[in-house]
Order: C-alpha cells, then sequence, then structure tokens
C-alpha cells in the first residue's frame, strides 16, 4: 500500500515536471558536470559542474589574456593484466600499503583509459603528458595495450587463455575479492565485457611519457628477478598463501623478502592458468625504450629525461625520476639535475612547466633540483601524480614562486585527468587554468568509476578528489 | 437528491426496530473487525516501530574485543555509513535487583551519542553517574522502575536511570539474557573513562537498501577482525521471529481472515436488509418516488445507521484487544502502535460504511427497477418461477413444513447460511489454531526433528551416547549462524549433522532429493525464496573468513529461523569454523524412559540432557499473555457467531409469524410449532455447518497458514474432537434458538400474528 501511494506520488512529480535527470558532459568536462554522492550512500549521481576558482597565493587576479600552451595531465592509468599470475592480488586484504594490490574496477583499466583519450581529445590540448604508471606490472602486455589506447587501435585486453581467468571470477571462492557476477552490487558478465576487443579512438594531440615507477618495476616495487619472470609467464597462480606466511610491509626490505619468498616457487596453493609470454616483466631500459617509440618522445638514453616546447612560450621538461632497483620514491641523480639545468637555461623567457612521476620535492636527491627551480623565475608549476590525489600547492620562493600540482589517477577514485590552460596575463605574468576531466560516458568505464568510488581502501576513503582548491582552478603568477 | 433523503427519512423513521437490530449487526461485525485490526496491526509493525522509535543499526557487527581506534577508521571507510557506535558487552554477568537475580545477564558499555535502544522511561545513560538504563522485558519481570538499585555483580551497585526498549532480541525473560546498559563514564577503573575497546558496533546506513553493497566492502576489509558476524535488520527480525514469530503471523492472519469474514457478515446483512424491504419499495415506488432516489436513499439511510455503529464496535474491539495485544508485543520488545492504530481503525470506518451502503444501493437499485406492481407482490428480487407440480423433494410434516419455509426465500437463506458458515468457519479455525500453537510448543517434530535429547557435548562423546540403553541413534549437530555470501544482509543458519541427517532431522522434501555428499546442500525453502534458489543452484555461505560453496540438491520445508536453513555435512563447516556450537542429537527407542536415558547421558558426557527447542517459546508468562490474547479474539469471534445465529433464527421466527399463526389457529400445538422452527432452523444450520468446515479446510487454514509461514508445513485442519465440539456447539445454539423463539410465538396472540401478513 505504502509502495502504491510512493509510485503515485513520484508519478504526480514527473507530471507536475519534476527536475530533470543530469546528464554527464561528453568530454568529461567537470566545469560542467562532475559525478557526486549527494546523498552520502555510495551512489554516484550527475551532479552540477564546478567553477573555475582563482587562486591568487603568488599573482593577483586580472583579466586572461590569450592561451599559450594547453595540456592533459592523464596519469595513472594502472593498465592491469589482471589474469597475471604475476600479481600478488591476495596481499590486499592485509591493507596498507597493499591495498593497490587488488582492485574492485582493476579488469577495466584499458576501457578507463580509452575512455580518458576520449575525454584528453575533447578538450583539444596541444600535448597530453602521460604522467606515469601507463602500466601496472612492469608487463609487456600491460604497456602494449596502453599505448595502443594512447596511440589508437584495436586492443585485446585478454591474455592467456580466452576468457576471464582471474580472482574476481564468480568461481573464486575467496570473498576477499569482489566478484561483480555474484557481489554487491551485481554486474554480471562484467568481467566478459571486460575481455571483449576495443577500439580506441587515440589521441589527437602528440603525448610525452613520464616514467612511472610501475612502468619499470614489479608492482611498482622490485626490479623484475629470474623468479619473478618466471612466475609471470608460467602456469601457475598463487590462490591461497601458506597458513603463517610472513608479509613484511617494509619496503626496504621487500626486494630480499621477495625472493626468499619465492625461492620454492609461489608459497601456498595455487591453480594453473593458462600461459601467456606476452606477460614478460620489462627490464626498465626496454619498458623506457618502448614508451619513447611508442610516443616519440625525444632523446635517447635509458633514463626519460627530455623537455618540449608548446609554441613560443611555454617548455615543458619530463624527469624521468622513478628508481631502477627498488622502492617507490623518486630519485634525483646528479646526470639529471644537469639535465634540468640545461633545460631551464635553454627555456630563455618561456614558462616552464616541469613533469615528474613522483613529487620532486620529496625525492631523494632532489635538493639541488629543487635549487634550480627555485631561482628560476619562469617555472609556473611542478606537475607530478604517483599520490593519485589532486592537490595543489603554492610554492614561494624569492623568485616569484611556483605551482606545485599534482593530478589524481585513473586506477582510483575519482579517475580524473587534469587540463592545464597556461595563458599569459596583460602585465606579463601568467596564470594556468586547470580543470578535470572525468572519464568520457562509457558503459565499461562508468562502471569501473562506481566501484572504485565503494572502493572501502580506495581514492574516495583517502580524499583522492581532493576539495575544490585543489581542482578547478585559476593559478595567478605575477611576471 | 431531495428524494433520495426523503427516502433515506422514511426508511429510518418506518423500521425502527429493524434499524436498532441493523445497528447491532453492524456493530458487532465492527467490533470483530476492531479486535482484528488492532490485534493484526500491532504485531505486524511492532517491531518495524520499536526498530523505527530505537533507532535500531542497520548493522551490527560483533567481533572478538578489539581497540575502538583501530577498528573505527576501517568501519567509516565503508560507503553508505552514515553514523557508527561501539559497545562493550560482557555476557553472563550476574544481576541482582529487589530480590531477583540471574546469572545471566548482558551488560553493555557504552559511550554517550546513538545506543540503538528507545527510552520509554526514565533518562538515557550519561545523565547521571552511576545510572543505568534497564531493559523494559527486565524492569518489568522484576517490578524494576527509575531510581531502583541494581547490582551488577563486581561492577558494583547503580541506580536505574532510565528504562529502554533495545529490538534487538525479544525481551527478557523471553529471551534468556537481561541487557543493562552503562556509561563508559561509570568505570573509570575499567575503561579509562572512555570506551577505548569494543566488540560490537552499531551501523547506520545512508540507505539500508544498499545495505548488502556496504557489507560487501565492509568483508573485504575485515580480513584481521576475528570472530566477525554481521547481523542486518533482517537478521534481527528472524531473530525475533525465532522466538515468536510464527505466533505473530498466525495472530496476524487469523486477523487478516477476521477481516474478511466481518466484510461477508457486514455486506450479506446489508444486502438482507433490502431484500427485506423489498416490499416497502414497492410502495414508496407507487407514491412516486424514482428509482434512483429510492437506492441512493436506502443506501444513504443504511450509512447513517452504519456510521455511529460501526464507530462503536470498531471503538470497542480496538479496547478489547489493546491491552492484550499490547503486552504480547512487550514481550517481543515492539511498541505498541498507540495513535497511529486510528488511521487503519478510521480507513476501517470508512470501508465499513461504504460497504454497508454498497450492499444496499446495489439490491434495491436492481429491485427499483422492477414494476412497482411486481415489487408489492412479493419481497424477492427474481421474478417466481413457476412451480412445479408434484410434491417436494422435502416431503411433508411439521419439521419439512419449516423447512420449506426457510428455503422459500432462497435469497434471504442462502445469506443466513453464509453468516453462519463464516462465522463458523472462524470459529473452527480458531480452535485448529490453538491445536497447532500447541504443538509447535510442545513437540519439536513440528521442526522436523526426530530426535527426543540433545545434550551439550563434545562430538567425540558420540559414540558413548549411542551404548547407552535405550538409546537408538547419537550424532553430533552443529549449527552456525551466518550469510549468504552473495546477499551479505540475508542470515542462514547452518545445520550440519555428520553423515545422514534424516534419521535426526528430516522437514519434509518440497522438491529435489537428500543431500549425499560434502559438496551438496538442502536449504529450506524460506532461504530458498529468500535467495531465487532452485535445486542444482550453488551456495555460498559466508563463515568467518571462509566462503562455502554448496550445490541445492533439494528443498525442505523447513519451520526453524524462518526456513533460512541449508542442511549440510559437518565436515564443510567444521572447516570454516572449527569451533562451531554443537550438541549430541539423541534419538531413543520406541518405549524407551526418557528420564533414564538423560541420567545415563549425563553422567556419560557431563552435561546436561535437555528436550530440543520448540519452534515456539515455553515461558510461562509468555504463554499467559498469548492465552490472554486468543481469549480475547475467541470471545469476539464466539459472541459474533452466536449473535449471528440468533439474529438469523429471530429474523426467520418474525418473518414467518402469519404462517405460524395459521397452524396455531388450525389446532397445532407446542410440539408442531417446535418441529416447523427446528426444520427451519436445521434446514440453515447443516449446510451452514458443512460449509463452515469445508471453507476452514479449503479456503481459511490454507490461507493462514500459507500467510503466517508459506516456507513450512503446517496444518491448521481440525481434529476430530473439534469438528465434534463446533457441532455440538452449533446444535446447542440452535436449540437454544429453537426454544426461544418457540417460548416467543406461543407468547403471543394468535391474532397478533395474523395481522403481521
Amino acid at each position: 500500500m505504502r509502495r502504491a501511494f510512493a509510485i503515485a506520488l513520484a508519478l504526480l512529480a514527473g507530471g507536475c515536471g519534476g527536475t530533470a535527470a543530469r546528464h554527464p558532459d561528453p568530454g568529461g568536462s567537470t566545469l560542467r558536470s562532475t559525478w557526486i554522492d549527494p546523498q552520502g550512500d555510495g551512489s554516484l549521481q550527475v551532479g552540477a559542474g564546478e567553477p573555475l576558482r582563482d587562486r591568487d597565493e603568488l599573482g593577483s587576479v586580472q583579466p586572461v589574456g590569450p592561451e599559450l600552451a594547453r595540456f592533459v595531465h592523464l596519469t595513472d592509468a594502472h593498465v592491469r593484466d589482471e589474469e597475471s599470475p604475476a600479481r600478488a592480488a591476495f596481499l590486499d586484504r592485509l591493507g596498507a600499503p597493499f591495498t593497490s594490490t587488488f582492485r574492485p574496477q582493476e579488469a577495466l583499466t584499458v576501457q578507463v583509459l580509452a575512455a580518458a583519450v576520449r575525454a584528453a581529445d575533447a578538450a583539444h590540448p596541444d600535448a597530453v603528458v602521460e604522467g606515469g604508471d601507463l602500466a601496472d606490472n612492469d608487463q609487456l602486455d600491460e604497456l602494449t595495450w596502453a599505448t595502443t589506447v594512447l596511440n589508437g587501435g584495436l586492443v585485446r585486453p585478454d591474455s592467456g587463455a580466452s576468457g576471464y581467468e582471474g580472482v574476481q571470477a564468480a568461481g573464486e571462492p575467496d570473498p576477499f575479492f569482489y566478484r561483480p557476477d555474484v557481489d554487491a552490487p551485481r554486474h554480471p558478465g562484467l568481467l566478459a565485457r571486460a575481455q571483449q576487443p576495443l577500439t580506441s579512438p587515440g589521441l589527437t594531440a602528440p603525448w610525452y611519457p613520464v616514467t612511472g615507477n610501475h612502468d619499470v618495476l614489479v608492482e611498482g616495487e622490485i626490479a623484475p628477478t629470474p623468479r619473478t619472470r618466471a612466475i609471470a609467464v608460467g602456469d601457475r597462480r598463487l590462490i591461497e598463501p601458506r597458513a603463517g606466511l610472513h608479509v613484511t610491509r617494509a619496503e626496504a626490505r621487500a626486494p630480499r623478502a621477495v625472493d626468499a619468498l619465492l625461492a620454492h616457487g609461489l608459497p601456498g596453493r595455487t591453480v594453473r592458468v593458462a600461459p601467456d609470454p606476452a606477460r614478460r616483466e620489462l627490464p626498465a631500459a626496454e619498458a623506457v625504450r618502448r614508451l619513447r617509440a611508442a610516443s616519440g618522445a625525444p632523446r635517447s638514453g635509458p633514463a626519460l629525461d627530455y623537455a618540449f616546447d608548446i609554441g613560443a612560450r611555454v617548455r615543458a621538461i619530463v624527469l624521468d625520476i622513478a628508481r631502477r632497483d627498488a622502492g617507490s620514491g623518486g630519485l634525483v641523480t646528479a646526470a639529471q639535475t644537469d639535465f634540468l639545468r640545461s633545460a631551464l637555461r635553454a627555456a630563455g623567457d618561456r614558462w616552464v612547466l616541469v613533469f615528474t612521476h613522483q613529487a620532486l620535492p620529496s625525492a631523494a636527491g632532489s635538493a639541488s633540483a629543487m635549487h634550480l627551480l627555485d631561482r628560476d623565475a619562469h617555472v609556473l608549476a611542478l606537475v607530478s601524480s604517483h599520490t593519485h590525489r589532486n592537490r595543489i600547492q603554492p610554492r614561494r620562493t624569492a623568485a616569484g614562486g611556483y605551482w606545485l600540482i599534482s593530478t589524481a589517477s585513473l586506477a582510483d577514485f575519482p579517475q580524473q585527468e587534469r587540463v592545464l590552460s597556461v595563458h599569459a596575463t596583460h602585465d606579463g605574468g601568467a596564470v594556468i587554468e586547470t580543470w578535470m576531466l572525468d572519464t568520457a560516458p562509457d558503459p565499461q568505464a562508468d562502471t569501473a568509476r562506481e566501484l572504485a568510488f565503494l572502493d572501502a581502501q580506495g581514492g574516495r576513503v583517502l580524499g583522492d578528489a581532493g576539495n575544490r582548491q585543489d581542482r578547478n582552478v585559476r593559478l595567478w603568477r605575477d611576471p | 437528491v431531495s428524494q433520495a433523503w426523503a427516502a433515506a427519512a422514511l426508511r429510518l423513521r418506518s423500521g425502527r426496530r429493524r434499524t436498532g437490530v441493523a445497528a447491532v449487526t453492524i456493530a458487532v461485525a465492527s467490533l470483530l473487525l476492531g479486535t482484528a485490526i488492532t490485534v493484526g496491526y500491532g504485531l505486524v509493525t511492532g517491531f518495524e516501530r520499536a526498530a523505527n522509535a530505537a533507532d535500531l543499526p542497520d548493522v551490527i557487527a560483533q567481533f572478538d574485543e578489539r581497540p575502538v581506534s583501530g577498528l573505527d577508521p576501517t568501519l567509516r571507510a565503508l560507503p553508505n555509513v552514515a553514523a557508527v557506535a561501539y559497545r562493550f558487552e560482557f555476557t553472563h554477568v550476574p544481576i541482582g535487583a529487589e530480590g531477583h537475580f540471574t546469572p545471566n545477564g548482558a551488560v553493555n558499555i557504552v559511550d554517550p551519542g546513538p545506543h540503538g535502544y528507545a527510552i520509554v522511561a526514565g533518562s538515557d545513560v550519561g545523565r547521571a553517574p552511576r545510572g543505568v538504563v534497564v531493559e523494559r522485558g527486565l524492569a518489568r519481570a522484576w517490578g524494576l522502575g527509575v531510581g531502583d538499585r541494581v547490582d551488577l555483580a563486581q561492577a558494583g551497585t547503580f541506580h536505574v536511570a532510565g528504562i529502554g526498549v533495545d529490538p534487538e532480541n525479544v525481551a527478557f525473560p523471553l529471551a534468556t539474557q537481561a541487557h543493562v546498559w552503562l556509561p563508559a563514564s561509570a568505570l573509570p577503573g575499567l575503561t579509562g573513562g572512555r570506551l577505548d575497546r569494543a566488540n560490537v558496533a552499531l551501523i547506520w546506513l545512508a540507505d539500508p537498501r544498499r545495505a548488502d553493497v556496504t557489507l560487501q566492502q565492509g568483508r573485504a576489509t575485515s580480513f584481521d577482525i576475528g570472530g566477525l558476524r554481521f547481523l542486518t535488520r533482517d537478521g534481527v527480525r528472524v531473530l525475533h521471529d525465532e522466538a515468536a514469530g510464527i505466533i505473530v503471523a498466525l495472530l496476524a492472519a487469523v486477523s487478516l481472515v477476521a477481516v474478511i469474514a466481518a466484510g461477508v457478515l457486514l455486506s450479506a446483512r446489508a444486502s438482507a436488509e433490502v431484500r427485506r424491504g423489498v416490499a416497502t419499495l414497492g410502495v414508496q415506488r407507487a407514491l412516486g418516488f424514482s428509482g434512483e432516489a429510492l437506492a441512493g436513499g436506502w443506501a444513504l439511510a443504511a450509512a447513517l445507521v452504519a456510521l455511529p455503529a460501526a464507530a462503536t464496535g470498531l471503538a470497542l474491539g480496538a479496547l478489547i484487544a489493546e491491552r492484550p495485544a499490547a503486552a504480547l508485543l512487550e514481550a517481543l520488545n515492539a511498541l505498541p502502535p498507540g495513535d497511529a492504530v486510528l488511521a487503519p481503525l478510521g480507513a476501517a470506518l470508512c470501508i465499513v460504511v461504504a460497504l454497508v451502503a454498497a450492499s444496499a444501493w446495489v439490491p434495491a437499485s436492481q429491485a427499483a427497477r422492477r414494476a412497482p406492481v411486481s415489487l408489492l407482490r412479493g419481497a424477492e428480487l427474481a421474478a417466481p418461477r413457476a412451480r412445479r407440480s408434484g410434491r417436494s423433494r422435502l416431503g411433508a410434516g411439521a419439521v419439512v413444513l419449516g423447512a420449506r419455509l426457510a428455503v422459500a426465500r432462497r435469497g434471504r437463506a442462502l445469506t443466513v447460511v453464509a453468516i453462519l458458515a463464516t462465522t463458523g468457519a472462524v470459529l473452527v479455525l480458531l480452535l485448529a489454531l490453538a491445536s497447532l500453537l500447541s504443538g509447535l510448543r510442545d513437540d519439536p517434530s513440528a521442526l522436523g526433528r526426530r530426535y527426543q535429547l540433545s545434550v551439550a557435548a563434545p562430538a567425540r562423546d558420540a559414540p558413548a551416547v549411542r551404548r547407552i540403553p535405550g538409546v537408538l541413534a547419537a550424532a553430533p549437530r552443529h549449527t552456525i549462524d551466518a550469510a549468504a555470501s552473495f546477499a551479505l544482509q540475508q542470515p542462514v543458519r547452518l545445520i550440519a549433522f555428520d553423515g545422514d541427517h534424516t534419521p535426526f532431522e528430516a522437514p519434509p522434501l518440497a522438491t529435489g532429493r537428500r543431500l549425499r555428499s560434502d559438496s551438496e546442500a538442502e536449504v529450506g525453502q524460506g532461504l530458498a525464496d529468500a535467495l531465487g534458489l532452485r535445486v542444482g543452484s550453488p551456495l555460498a555461505v559466508q563463515v568467518g573468513e571462509r566462503e562455502l560453496r554448496f550445490r541445492v540438491v533439494g528443498i525442505v520445508r523447513a519451520l526453524e529461523h524462518d526456513g533460512r536453513v541449508a542442511y549440510i555435512r559437518a565436515a564443510p563447516a567444521l572447516s570454516a569454523e572449527p569451533g562451531a556450537p554443537g550438541v549430541i542429537a539423541i534419538r531413543l527407542r520406541p518405549g524407551a524412559d526418557r528420564a533414564q536415558v538423560a541420567r545415563a547421558v549425563a553422567a556419560t558426557t557431563g552435561g546436561s540432557p535437555s528436550r530440543p527447542s520448540t519452534a515456539t517459546p515455553r515461558s510461562r508468562a509468555f504463554l499467559g499473555t498469548l492465552a490472554s490474547l486468543l481469549r480475547v479474539i475467541a470471545i469476539v469471534v464466539g459472541g459474533v457467531s452466536l449473535l449471528a445465529l440468533l439474529q438469523a433464527l429471530g429474523t426467520l421466527v418474525a418473518e414467518r409469524g402469519a404462517t405460524m399463526a395459521v397452524l396455531r389457529a388450525g389446532g397445532a400445538g407446542t410440539a408442531t410449532v417446535a418441529g416447523v422452527l427446528a426444520g427451519a432452523i436445521a434446514i440453515l444450520v447443516v449446510p451452514a455447518l458443512a460449509a463452515a468446515l469445508a471453507i476452514e479446510r479449503f479456503a481459511l487454514g490454507p490461507l493462514v497458514t500459507g500467510l503466517a509461514a508459506g516456507y513450512a508445513d503446517l496444518s491448521l485442519r481440525p481434529s476430530a474432537g473439534q469438528t465434534l465440539l463446533v457441532v455440538a456447539a452449533f446444535a446447542a445454539i440452535s436449540s437454544a434458538a429453537a426454544l426461544l423463539a418457540t417460548r416467543a410465538l406461543l407468547r403471543a396472540p394468535i391474532v397478533e400474528g395474523l395481522r403481521s401478513e
């Protein structure tokens, strides 16, 4: 009876012209609409867009001049071969620092990246900076899928045997993993759809890669070893670690611990999986070589350090500070400091944006590099990722200061990328108009966002979306 | 319209006695309705009302004791969580007060904030430094009031600051544990004044309908939380149902049937009134009233009579049922509806008036369409058929004459039969219900249990128990209260036996077959309905950190745990929860002395054997409450039946007064008159009785059991004794009615009877 009454009321409301449902912006621009959870019940709805707000910590607000350059910063896609036996998804249940070893939406990383590409294209940038961690586990197939999505073409995001063969299968009786066919929220057939080939339109602008730790290290932590390589291309997958297995949480001890753990094969109950040589773990040099080849990034050498100009007024400098041995933190070498010095000098009076994966100020050995940047009056922003969090802070220096910008990931909620539009101001200063892009509407990517939002160890809980001051803002910089 | 008002006024003025009788009938039927609504509405909505008043959490998480600071971030990280509160529950705490004592107290230490109970007297914890809240059941059972002292073992002596209703379970003493809440600040030595450790978390959700999403994430992040169990509102409801759910459901269903019966009574009576007055209609038509005006006027008159009568009856019924229903609700930790019952009663009043008006309008408008001449000729609505030549099939004699007189007015006779059959069916239903409840209370086989004793003892004692003389079979029986892994908000009880469970517990198989291996399960119909399971479906159950998978091979009609049970083998259950609680189920040889075997079992195992639990509690207080409620319903229904019968017979005698006067004028004596009346009564009562039994057997009984527990096999068939009892009651009432009518008839002058035609 109550239900009938409610339905009648709803019909009446509809008949009386109740509020129409919003639609997401086709280009994902959060200036027009974005995803919100108004009731706090874990279900996302399309909400109003977020207009640009002025941040004047480093400069005064004034009329915006002509656009000098427009970038899209797209980062931490973590394209994952979720069927790979090289993964350690079972560690996820232990909580931090292993929370990224499994994600409920992990089977959809290729689809999310493709939807991000469509959103980036809709923003019409001059360049797209891929901020690192394009691959998740330093595997050949992951990097190949990801670069194909960025360049456009047909991708078959399925490894091993045809069809899904991973921890989220309905037949897997491990309740610590979300299984979309049987667990709430149910998405029957999602895994099968995730394995289907898809065609990406590719980026219309040139793209420039930044090396992330997951691009060159297994699980973003350790360099591939003969044992990890063998597991990656092998036919056994660990499904239940042996009882009493101790797993170190100390990053520094990870390489030795992993090596010891795998000394006698996989430590616990395993199942057979179809082997796939495309799951090969890449040496860092090969990963960099492939990124460079796919993107057309300039320069050569083992590290992806380079610079490129957008027009006559803006220069971008990319520093490769991902470690090659072990550890997820950044490392700045003396050679890179020298490269930075020369790149800054070459920039002349161009405005400079520096891109790294890890935040440069927190990287080991970064003091000299920061000193260089702090002294340079043309440095406008340091743009990083790695933390998966939207954040913008001013760094005040004697030379005028610059903005420290971090962009959220495509792997975790809010699964956004960032537009950076550099404008001149009439007094010779500059302003960066920056706003977030949601992934373009797509059934699989939308499902991925829903699952990423629900993830109790994911970006919603960690506040990765940041606050309004970290998203759609004008960042003013006096001359 | 004015003609309709005039017709209504004429109708009311012209037959004051008839109007009075109609009003009494409507009032009595409304009395039944008011009783049924008060009981049914109170019982059906009692849990939700208490849950809402108490702000019962949507999820109650129980776990091994752990620091709040470590757990809180995990819980608040779950999606859809609106609020979280914690408590530390100590069980088996000795509690004493006012000369009473229980060793089975559940003392909950809480911080300020929501607690999931409703304060019904006094104030919440925290206002007074040594003030506690006691549950209403405990306060009632021990006569505690605000300000009284309560001793909580080593914690010391406190005073009652408030009395609360906690719908998390039924009330003490129906529940074995007595609940008390005290603030952490009252135990500074133990808690540091703040609840820093907890073993229960209360979780409120932004959208309770999305509890499954929250629980799924909760499971995924609960790896190191030992002993974790989730209890959702569905689970709490099942807990309530285990205590008395079947009783509530049966009573609610009976109430619904009573509502239907009242409707039948009302419409039949109102319709009969019109049929009796068809001749008057003819007169009024002849006087120039239009057919529409007459039908409307008669409907209006019926409504004007019905309104005060129904209001009185409904109010009286509500008053009669209110106290016993409230007492039953209190025992269940539910809240009575209070003023909220006025809404359904008001709706019922409107419906009664509308029903009576419609029941008058329909036949009146049919009759009014006929020519006035034909109306004046007779009272029947249909044109009389041509009489068949020859003797009537009923034969001759006074009794036969009475029967022929009764059936001569077919429509009216059918109405009387319908009224008698309906009330009779409800009476039979009540008797059958009493039998069923008594069986549920005393007979474990109602739950499909075939063992006569159980003892809490380790499984290894089973072989020794089997060797005890008088024991036919003994096997460990384990129960695990878990959740459906693919629908975590749905509770599941796993019942596990070593080997074949059917010698010990065999609810009837609805479909499929019995389980044969560790990977198979028989599931209750209730569980199958809740999860959409069929034979061949996978069943996944979350037990601790493990997920057990089975294939459903059979669906059984189990009553236990609302039918949300699964019978499995012990091995998988114990692999997931090695310490699963269990007993040894003991089946006795035919003729074995239960007491003697129990003593031997106690000596062998060191445990205390007991009879297996039944579907309803054996608590004397609760049963007393239930009995008083049933008594009220039975008295009302019985009273309605008796009145309906007497009234029907009275009407018959009154209508046939002229015929009887002619008989008496012709020299008929008392015996002849009594014979005529007995025949008239018999021709109405006998088919009504047969119809009553048939209605109960084929309609009301299945309807009530289906509504109450469609997932189990319950029978509401009256026993032979009960059938005979109803027959005897009808016979007694009929005899009494015949006697009274005969005496009344013989006292009246013959001339008066002759004048009445």
